[in-house]
């Protein structure tokens, strides 16, 4: 590629406030969308680089280089071989004649091209080359145009652009100092320019912009850090400065911590203090208040317990005067005054003279009302905690705190606190049961029973709270999935994905061992009709497994080919603790020649034994020794006979990177048995003892800990293809 | 107190009157509180039938807003069952909307250099009107003042022009510039508090919606309302001029509370001519329902399967009225004043 000397480009879209939650998505896309559209023009060093960055009022991006112009281009349309095209006397054939009038030219406008294979006549088309600015005028308003946004607007005509707010001002520049010049384009009604704009604050006068090290430094002037990371880096600093001066550390919060990072251009911390009587009121509820409606950092003490501070981080340079902090004062006392109401009226009714009134809050339309899902709790809850006394993990004593908890975990719906500040329903339950007296099991448990709520959440701390949660999801997916409510696509309005996420991630983190599919027959106790729809175990059996897939792959962090084999084994996903240790040490061996071949011969004989289904159903059950003729059968058997006896051992003591590693020992009698031995001889016993054979090694061996014909000889996590294969394969 | 917003005392009254002075110097058209009672300034036809439709416009208006569920007796510093909003549509939204609003704060003598002004996403949206927008809350010291809306949709239609709806909330703006956390020491001038005009109100109120309506009554009530609503908007059939709301066809498909009456519709009203058609009355009666609703809502007199039930009986009546009155704007049907 010719080389006609390099430029750079600026792009900045500026926009009205852009909302935090969008901006990294945004900042990112902005960055891959011109990535993609300007692959030409990028060097293939780290210069072609873009860098992005942002604030709430503007997108930016950044390419150091780029080459000036993209070459011209040949392309070359082959046509029939020399030989082929022109006769003895040199006049071109048919073959010659038709290809240029398929093309629009005249054989004598084709050339002739050598390649590897011989000479060729072709048609040559020139493409002309273009400069940077042409490729930029007309991708530039692409790429901007190709944002996308959770929720965006129009605001010039409702069939024109969409962004998340209005695009008030871009900046597009090609080249720095003297050589910049604006890329000129129109998006949204907004001419393309050499200007941007500071802080509001920081006067409205338009700034020019030459190059990019004076843009970023000429913002900083006017108030603006366009940097993400140095906006992060500096309010991470100032918290632990400012806090550092009364002993005081801030109660670390990531989602906070993005948040400012993302709304503002120029944080600047304030310390504010609230009256030290509210302390009286839950840290749980006190940060809540300070965290979700305010946006304020909590802080603590060396040993952690809440003090009467707060920090914010503003959009200006300081509160001189004090102004501003008074009135954050001011509305966090009157937020505080309001919760303190709320939890003094709450104390007027326990939670158990609540129980009743559970009968007039609506659970869904056709599932009736709390009261009627707490019943249903307490059927699963029943069942649950008999399976772990049985196993002697758990005791009676503790089965009476779990009907305990579930009795009363709901009744905080009823709760003004909870109405008011509806993340806190449980958390709120169980600092009431607490102040009301129940015992700390029944009390915690209640605290914790919404958790899980994602898959990075902890699960309850203790069995009882554990298998509280358990029962109130399962009866969240069991009652679902018969109202028809089930989520479809990427539609799933009653979260019920999520709850079975749930059940997932307690069974494995707190109740291994306890079967999931034998979780949708405990609804069978229910006394609405729905239970004993048909098929609806089944259903919900599928959706659970769906859900095990999810785990395995999302925080065992399995590969999507090994994730599918231990779901698909006969051991199968009911444990996914289980399934997760196989998984991982199936892993440790999947990369060696032996499981390639073995995975090569575990589909091999899939595949044999689906098109003979008829044949060895209808014959030999067991492997009849008098029957194995050839010496590579008899191997086959006696290596699959000590192996099935080692691997059942194994699987006790569930050392299963023993098991995979011993495995391998089959690697060579499978392969000369396929390379040896016909199975499908025309001898009808012979070929059912064969078919008997091999589909004991495929249950008992080959898809016992995993199912090995799943396993892929590359690693499929490596393209976004295999992964979205993965992905439906598994939900089939 | 170092606080420049004490530099001139702001009484509740001077606050109306400085905004109302502004956005008339922005051309606005000063309209009057709208007299039925409205969950919020959206709910007036200055506001729902203007943004509907291509012609320009600017007003603003005062307008009381009740909201049954926020009542607290008068005894909450913050809450009030009845707050008064500054209602403003600026219909097409000028490129600088956003520093025209900030200007309006400095003319209340917020001093912005010394104040931290924030817009922070907040979409708003009223299921009974079929009306939604994007937008911030404005935030002022940690104080949300304005809701800052560009309206998308009105009555189930989109709209095109977009207009811009600024909502501000007048009592904590009050009480923020005599910096008292409990509006009704806010001064409404300078002789009377808020509390001399408002408390009873407050608390008669609060004691109706909590306490002493009749859920019953309030139901018939609404039956009623809706009934009417659709009387009128079924004879809209008689004027041949077909309405397609966008989202959904409103009109004749199963009315919800069909007149008993079948005579009165053998022949067609007289007032069942497009230009006479008495649109903003039918609008009245969906305004009256949402206000029932509200205290039924109040009352916790209504399930969530109920509730979304009656929210889609208002937003029909909604909806229908916005199509009837798009139909007329663009076959120009409406009324020309002599």
């Amino acid at each position: 590629m010719s080389m006609a000397g390099t430029t750079s480009l600026l792009l900045e879209v500026g926009c009205e406030e852009l909302p935090a939650r969008f901006l990294e998505a945004a900042e990112r896309d902005l960055g891959v969308g011109l990535g993609a559209a300007l692959g030409l023009l990028r060097p293939p060093n780290g210069d072609g680089r873009v860098s992005t960055y942002s604030t709430p009022r503007r997108l930016v991006a950044h390419i150091p280089s780029l080459y000036a112009e993209v070459p011209g281009t040949v392309d070359e349309i082959i046509g029939p071989p020399v030989k082929v095209a022109f006769d003895k006397e040199g006049k071109p054939t048919r073959a010659a004649e038709s290809f240029a009038a398929k093309n629009n030219a005249k054989v004598s406008d084709l050339k002739r091209v050598s390649n590897a294979k011989g000479e060729y006549l072709a048609l040559v088309l020139p493409k002309a080359g273009r400069s940077a600015l042409e490729v930029l005028v007309e991708a530039l308003p692409v790429v901007v145009g190709g944002l996308s946004f959770p929720k965006s607007m129009y605001w010039t005509v409702k069939a024109g652009p969409r962004f998340a707010r209005p695009i008030r001002w871009i900046l597009a520049l090609l080249g720095e100092g003297s050589e910049a010049r604006v890329v000129p384009f129109e998006f949204a009604g907004v001419e393309s320019g050499q200007f941007t704009f500071g802080h509001r604050l920081a006067g409205h006068e338009p700034i020019r912009v030459n190059n990019f090290k004076c843009y970023l430094n000429d913002l900083r002037d006017h108030l603006v850090e366009a940097n993400p990371e140095v906006r992060r880096k500096r309010i991470r600093e100032e918290l632990k400065v400012l806090l550092a001066e009364l002993k005081l550390r801030v109660v670390p919060d990531d989602f906070l911590e993005s948040w400012v990072v993302n709304s503002t251009e120029w944080p600047e911390p304030l310390l504010g203090s609230f009256n030290p009587r509210y302390l009286a009121l839950p840290r749980e509820v006190l940060i809540i208040v300070m965290r979700d409606h305010q946006k304020y950092f909590a802080a603590e003490d060396e040993v952690g317990s809440l003090q009467p501070n707060f920090v914010t981080f503003l959009n200006v340079v300081g509160d001189p005067q004090g102004v501003i902090r008074q009135g954050h004062e001011r509305v966090l006392a009157a937020r505080f005054a309001d919760a303190e109401f709320f939890w003094q009226a709450d104390q007027k009714l326990t939670l158990e003279q609540r129980i009743p009134m559970l009968e007039r809050v609506t659970y869904q339309a056709k599932l009736g009302s709390y009261a009627d899902k707490v019943g249903r709790m307490k059927v699963l809850a029943e069942k649950i905690c008999l399976e772990l006394e049985q196993t002697r993990r758990m005791t009676s004593e503790q089965r009476q705190n779990v009907l305990r908890a579930i009795e009363l975990c709901k009744c905080d719906l009823t709760a003004q606190m909870v109405r008011e500040f509806t993340d806190l329903q449980g958390i709120i339950g169980g600092l009431y049961a607490k102040v009301q007296g129940e015992s700390s099991e029944v009390s915690e448990a209640i605290y914790d029973h919404y958790s899980p709520v994602s898959m990075e959440d902890s699960c309850p701390r203790s069995v009882i709270g554990a298998v509280v949660s358990l029962a109130d999801k399962l009866d969240s997916v069991v009652s679902g999935f018969s109202a028809g409510i089930e989520p479809t696509g990427s539609s799933d309005p009653f979260g019920l994905r999520r709850a079975g996420n749930g059940i997932v991630k307690i069974a494995a983190e707190r109740l291994p061992g306890l079967a999931l599919d034998l979780l949708p027959a405990y609804a069978s106790g229910y006394s609405i009709p729905v239970a004993e729809q048909s098929g609806l175990g089944e259903r919900v059996r599928n959706f659970l497994r769906e859900r095990v897939g999810y785990y395995l792959r999302e925080v065992a962090k399995l590969r999507y080919d090994t994730t599918r084999a231990v779901v698909g084994s006969a051991l199968g996903w009911s444990d996914p603790s289980d399934a997760a240790l196989r998984g991982r040490a199936l892993e440790q061996m999947i990369h060696t020649d032996d499981y390639r071949a073995m995975s090569q011969a575990a589909k091999r004989t899939r595949n044999i034994l689906i098109k003979s289904a008829g044949d060895y159903i209808a014959g030999i059950q067991n492997v009849r020794v008098d029957l194995l003729r050839e010496p590579e059968e008899e191997k086959l058997h006696e290596a699959f006979t000590s192996m099935g006896t080692r691997l059942l051992d194994l699987e006790k003591q569930r050392d299963y990177v023993v098991a995979f590693r011993e495995l391998r020992a089959m690697r060579e009698p499978i392969d000369s048995f396929f390379d040896h031995v016909l199975v499908m001889t025309d001898q009808p016993d012979i070929r059912a003892n064969r078919l008997a054979l091999l589909n004991s090694i495929n249950a008992q061996i080959f898809s016992r800990l995993a199912d090995l014909s799943e396993v892929e000889s590359e690693d499929p996590n490596g393209d976004e293809l295999g992964a979205r294969d993965g992905a439906a394969r598994l939900k089939r | 107190m170092p606080d420049d917003a004490h530099r001139s005392f702001v009484s509740f009254q001077d606050l109306l009157a400085r905004l109302s002075q502004y956005w008339a110097d922005q051309d606005c058209a000063i309209a009057l509180p709208y007299d039925l009672e409205v969950g919020a300034g959206t709910m007036c036809p200055e506001t729902f039938f203007r943004v509907l439709g291509s012609e320009a416009w600017r007003v603003a208006y005062i307008q009381p807003s009740r909201r049954p569920a926020d009542g607290r007796y008068g005894e909450n510093p913050n809450r009030l069952l009845k707050h008064t909003q500054m209602q403003v549509i600026l219909k097409p939204p000028p490129a600088d909307i956003q520093e025209v609003y900030l200007a309006s704060l400095t003319r209340l003598g917020i001093d912005l250099r010394a104040h931290d002004v924030r817009f922070e996403e907040d979409n708003w949206e009223s299921p009974t009107l079929g009306a939604w927008g994007i937008g911030w809350q404005v935030m002022l010291d940690g104080l949300e003042i304005t809701q800052f809306t560009y309206f998308q949709q009105c009555g189930g239609i989109d709209l095109e022009p977009i207009s811009v709806e600024l909502t501000y909330g007048l009592e904590r703006i009050a009480a923020f510039l005599q910096a008292t956390s409990n509006v009704f020491d806010v001064r409404w001038n300078r002789t009377r508090t808020y509390r001399d005009l408002r408390f009873q109100e407050e608390l008669e109120l609060s004691v109706y919606d909590f306490e002493a309506a009749e859920t019953g009554t309030c139901r018939q009530l609404f039956d009623l309302y809706e009934k009417e609503a659709w009387r009128l908007l079924d004879a809209w059939k008689e004027t041949g001029v077909e309405i397609v709301s966008e989202r959904n066809r409103m009109i004749g498909d199963e009315p919800v509370a069909k007149s008993n009456d079948e005579g009165a519709c053998q022949l067609t009203p007289a007032w069942a001519e497009p230009k006479r058609f008495p649109l903003r009355k039918v609008f009245e009666y969906c305004l009256k329902c949402s206000h029932l609703f509200n205290i039924l809502d109040a009352r916790g007199a209504i399930s969530v399967t109920e509730r979304v039930a009656l929210i889609g009986r208002v937003r029909k009546i909604a909806c229908s009225v916005a199509a009837i009155d798009v139909a007329r704007k663009t076959r120009s049907l409406e009324a020309q004043p002599a």
